[in-house]
Parts: structure tokens; sequence; C-alpha cells
């Protein structure tokens, strides 16, 4: 797949009004994204997201590194980059809210240069979409939250351009609305070729629509990889067994030794163990300490990995994955 | 093509709010009016008898012309704080037309629109004061051409001050009183203001809507001042918009204020 944006060793600090220190909000950050992917863009409050997408969309000016957007560098010919680019940063305060849905609509396509006949089908295409055709002619400060959000989004889409970056684009919507928002955003991908880069901290919204992560910390990317490789490699590693009593100590102590993390839930009745392993084969390791003492193992399971945990355990730095996309 | 398409799309949005907000619209001609009406009753009361028609007229011309540069000047410094603090800013510096080409597009909306109440208020005062002033449009439509291009010019500074400094609200106070000594003092008292934004050409129209001078009155060289005025201070302006843009993009001052 052909390369659409390509971000390399970007930086960018900001001085402390009163200390005068200089804090790196973006540290050497690098990725790139295909043409047609979904790309989640992940990380803690003040990991440095949003400044990474603001550089991306030229509205702020980095101290160092290169961004290219389709080929053109966003730094040397901003305006050019940006024909390629439309974002959500905002959600519905990047709207006017005493302008209805159709007056937004228009306003927006004309600031791009757009007249008013060469946007008309397009927004009538959109308002279908996106179940607004009803509220075209509504203020938009008479629209509900969900309403608002989506036609936020419309405004982006209705640029026409290849990348739409879409900064917590389900934040403050029901679960219906959420859900349907989701399901615009699959369709553009596939059916209009649009490449997305969505910045969120709704797990199950990155788990579901994204191809692929970068997970930023502390203004560095600390993973670059597809979803599924990510929920793969924790799942097959975690354990947890219910015993039928309780562990001695000697055997806590060679677990210990074995398996540096595990956590161990002691219950007279019904203790649980938790352990990660770093090896599928280091189960047996594990049973030759239970078997020693003839402790009964009543059940195994292999814990179910969510998203949200392995994005944790990323971020807390419990998980230290190679960089850069795998296959 | 994309220019027009731009400058449709912002005159439509400028009078949607305009008539959305329609009674600060209404408010903001009733207090103009009133306070021509106090002036005017100041003159018709204090002033002296043998110069009351001069001075009406004079304040008529003075006031219509304070009114217009508030309204593009100061206006565009409001819209500016009120898009950054609704979330619009960044969207519109998203667009591949530029923001200046944006505000441009903006300043001659309301421009545009201001002129035609500024047109009827004008009427209003004139019929209020039964002084005719000799509206000659062929001598008076370019020197207005020339000095709103400055004025917007001065619109374009104001614009990139308000993108970097949050407190402008306390400057844009201000302002209106330096307005006020751009369009109220005339040349014939500080000759040396001609080097200052649009004072040239408030000059000229008050000497052909008072003097009733015309367009073969007008000297070469006054026209000249004027074009070069209305060029100065249009790159100047824009020169600073785009400088302050740059260290706005630089600081990362387009939202949060």
């Amino acid at each position: 797949m052909e390369t659409i944006i390509e971000v390399k060793h970007l930086k960018k600090a900001y001085k402390k009004r009163k200390s005068k220190e200089y804090v790196h909000a973006v540290n050497d950050v690098s990725f790139q994204v295909k043409k047609g992917e979904i790309v989640g863009l992940l990380g803690p409050n003040g990991a440095g997201k949003t400044t990474t997408i603001k550089m991306i969309c030229g509205l702020l000016i980095p101290d160092s590194g290169e961004i290219y957007v389709n080929g053109v560098d966003n730094q040397k010919k901003r305006l050019e980059a940006l024909k390629h680019i439309s974002a959500v940063l905002e959600g519905n305060r990047n709207l006017y809210w005493r302008l209805t849905v159709r007056e937004n609509l228009n306003y927006f396509a004309g600031n791009r240069g757009v007249s008013k006949k060469e946007a008309a089908e397009r927004i009538e295409d959109l308002l279908e979409k996106f179940n607004l055709k009803e509220k075209e002619n509504e203020l938009v400060n008479r629209l509900s939250r969900g309403m608002q959000q989506k036609l936020a989004i419309m405004v982006a889409m209705l640029a026409d351009s290849e990348i739409i970056l879409l900064d917590e684009p389900t934040l403050g919507l029901d679960v219906e609305t959420g859900y349907e928002v989701r399901e615009l955003l699959r369709d553009f991908v596939s059916n209009y070729n649009r490449t997305i880069i969505i910045s969120s901290h709704d797990m199950d919204v990155i788990q579901d629509l994204c191809d692929r992560t970068v997970i930023i910390n502390e203004g560095k990317v600390v993973t670059n990889d597809k979803i599924e490789n990510l929920l793969q490699l924790f799942q097959v590693r975690a354990y947890t067994i219910t015993l039928g009593g309780l562990l001695s100590d000697e055997q806590q102590r060679q677990l210990l030794q074995k398996f540096p993390q595990f956590e161990y839930t002691p219950d007279t009745v019904e203790s649980t163990l938790k352990v990660n392993l770093l090896r599928s084969e280091e189960i047996y390791d594990l049973f030759d300490v239970l078997k020693k003492e003839n402790t009964p193992v009543e059940a195994i399971d292999r814990a179910t990995v969510n998203f949200e945990n392995v994005f944790m355990k990323i971020v807390k730095g419990e998980f230290n994955h190679a960089m850069g996309p795998s296959s | 093509m994309q220019w027009v398409h731009l400058l449709n799309a912002n005159v439509q949005k400028e009078y949607l709010e305009m008539k959305r907000y329609l009674p600060n619209t209404i408010a903001l001609i009733v207090t103009f009016y009133a306070i021509f009406l106090g002036m005017f009753a100041g003159i018709q009361i204090i002033g002296d008898p043998a110069s009351q028609d001069v001075n009406t007229q004079y304040a008529i011309v003075n006031y219509i012309f304070w009114f217009l540069s508030i309204m593009i000047m100061q206006n565009i410094g409001w819209e500016i704080t009120n898009e950054a603090m609704r979330g619009t800013l960044e969207q519109l510096c998203m667009s591949p037309m530029g923001l200046w080409r944006i505000l441009s597009a903006r300043l001659f909306s309301s421009t545009f629109l201001y002129l035609i109440i500024i047109v009827v208020l004008l009427v209003g005062t004139m019929l209020t004061t039964g002084q005719w002033l000799n509206i000659d449009v062929v001598t008076i439509l370019p020197i207005m051409l020339l000095t709103l291009v400055s004025m917007i010019g001065v619109g374009f500074m104001i614009a990139g001050i308000s993108i970097i400094w949050k407190q402008v609200q306390a400057f844009l106070q201000i302002l209106q009183f330096i307005l006020a000594g751009l369009t109220f003092i005339p040349l014939s008292v500080a000759p040396l203001m001609v080097f200052l934004p649009f004072v040239k050409g408030v000059d000229l129209v008050r000497n052909v809507m008072i003097k009733g001078w015309s367009f073969q009155e007008i000297s070469g060289v006054d026209f000249l001042i004027l074009g070069f005025n209305a060029i100065f201070y249009f790159i100047l302006g824009l020169g600073v918009f785009l400088f302050c843009e740059r260290i706005a993009m630089r600081k990362g001052l387009l939202a949060h204020y």
C-alpha cells in the first residue's frame, strides 16, 4: 500500500510561562500511514497526541522533523498539503451554533473555495448518510450533542480530502450514535477511499475501527503495531489458575523466582494465581511447582485480554514491545 | 473563481449572523443614532449659531466614518477572539485557501454590509438635521474604495494582534478613541496625520461632501497620496497578520483562549 502520511523525527517543545523551562510535548516521533488505513493514535493525557495531530494538520509548526502529506511537505507547502487533509479537532465546537446544519455545510465548503452548486450534491449525499436530512434547517445550537458531533464529522467529510483526522470523534455520544458514527467511518474508508487517523480514549472504538495503533507516551512512540498482533501477544501469555487450597511459602518463593510478576490471592477454599508467561512452555514449570505439594488445580483460564488492558500495560511500561508495524 | 465562492460564502455568513443576532444589530443602530442625536443637540444648544450648519455637517461625516472604522476594524478583532473561543478558528486555518484569504473575504463582506447600514444612517442623520450633504457618487466612490483598503489593512493588523494576545479586548475598547482621533481631526489642523491610515481619505470625503469638491478639483497628488497610503497600510497590515499567524502556529495559540 502507498504511504499517504509520513512523519519523521517530529519534535515540539513548549516553554512554561513562569519557570521558562521547556516541556517536550513531542520528542522524536516517527510513523507512517498507508492509504486506506484507519490508524489509532493513542496515549494518556498529555502524551503528545493532539500536538502531533495539529502538526500534521499544519496548525502547529514543529521545532524539527518533517511531515509529508500525500508526498507534499506540509511545512514548505502548507496550503497545498491542506488540500489533502480535513479534521475534527474539537467536535461540536468546530461549528457555528447560530447557523443551521445546511448553512454550516455551505459555509465550510465555500471556505475551501467550492461553489454552492458543486457542494450541493455532496451535501445532499452526506445529509442522507448521516441521517440529518430532516434537521438540515435546524440551528446547530438546537441539535443534540450526537447530531452536532455528526455534523462536525460531515464538515470534515465534505472537504473531499483523502485524509481525515478525528480527535475524540465519539466523545460524549450515546451508545447508539457512537455505533452509528463508527459504521459511517468504516463506510467512508471502504467506499470512499479515505484514510483516517483517530485519537480517542475509547478503546472499544479503537479496537473496533482501527487496523493499527500508534501509542505515544511522554512524547515518544512506544508501540506501532496492528491491534490483532498486540492482542495476540498478551492473549497467549496471561493465565489465571484457580487452586483448591493455599500455596506454601516454599511454593511462593519458587514462583517468585520463575515468574517475578505473578499475582497470588490466597483463600483457604479457592485461591487464584495470575501469571504472565514469557513462553508458552513455561506453563510446565508452573505445574512442577504446584505438583511438588500436590496443590489441587480447579481451573485454568487463559485471561481474556481486551485492548484497554494492552494499552494500559504498554503505557505503564510493563511491556516492552518492539517498534514498527509487524505484518 | 475560488475567490468568488469564498467571498460569497462569507457575505452570506455575515448576513445570516447579523440576521440571527438581530436585537444586537438593532441595538447597534439605535445606539449610533442616539449618540448622534446627542451630538446634534449639543451643537444646537451650546454651539456658535454662525457655524452651526457647518459644524453639523462635520459631525455627520466624522461620525459616520468613525462608526464605519469601528465596525470594520474593531469587529475583526472581536471576531477572531470569538472564533478562537468557539473553536472554529482552527477549522478556518485548515482551509487550503489560507486564513488571510478567509479574513479578507470576511472584511470585505462586513464592510459591504456595514456600508449599507451606513447609507441608511447617513440618510437618517441628514433627514433629522435637515443638512443635505453633497453626495457625488462618482467622486466619492474611488476615494472611499482606497480609504477602505487602508482600513482593511489596519483590520488585518488588529486581527493578527488578536490571535496572539488574549487580553486584546481592553485594547479594542481603547481603539475606538484612537479611531475617533483619526476620523475627527482634519488634516488642516494636523498635516502630519496624512501619513496615518485613512486620514487622507476621510479628509477628501469631507471636502467633497461638505465643501462640494468635484472630481476635477482633487489633484493628482492627493490621489497619489491616497493610493500610496492604501497600498502601504494594506501590505503592512497583511504582513503583520501573516507574521502573527506564524508566531501563533509556533506557540500553539490558535485555540484555547
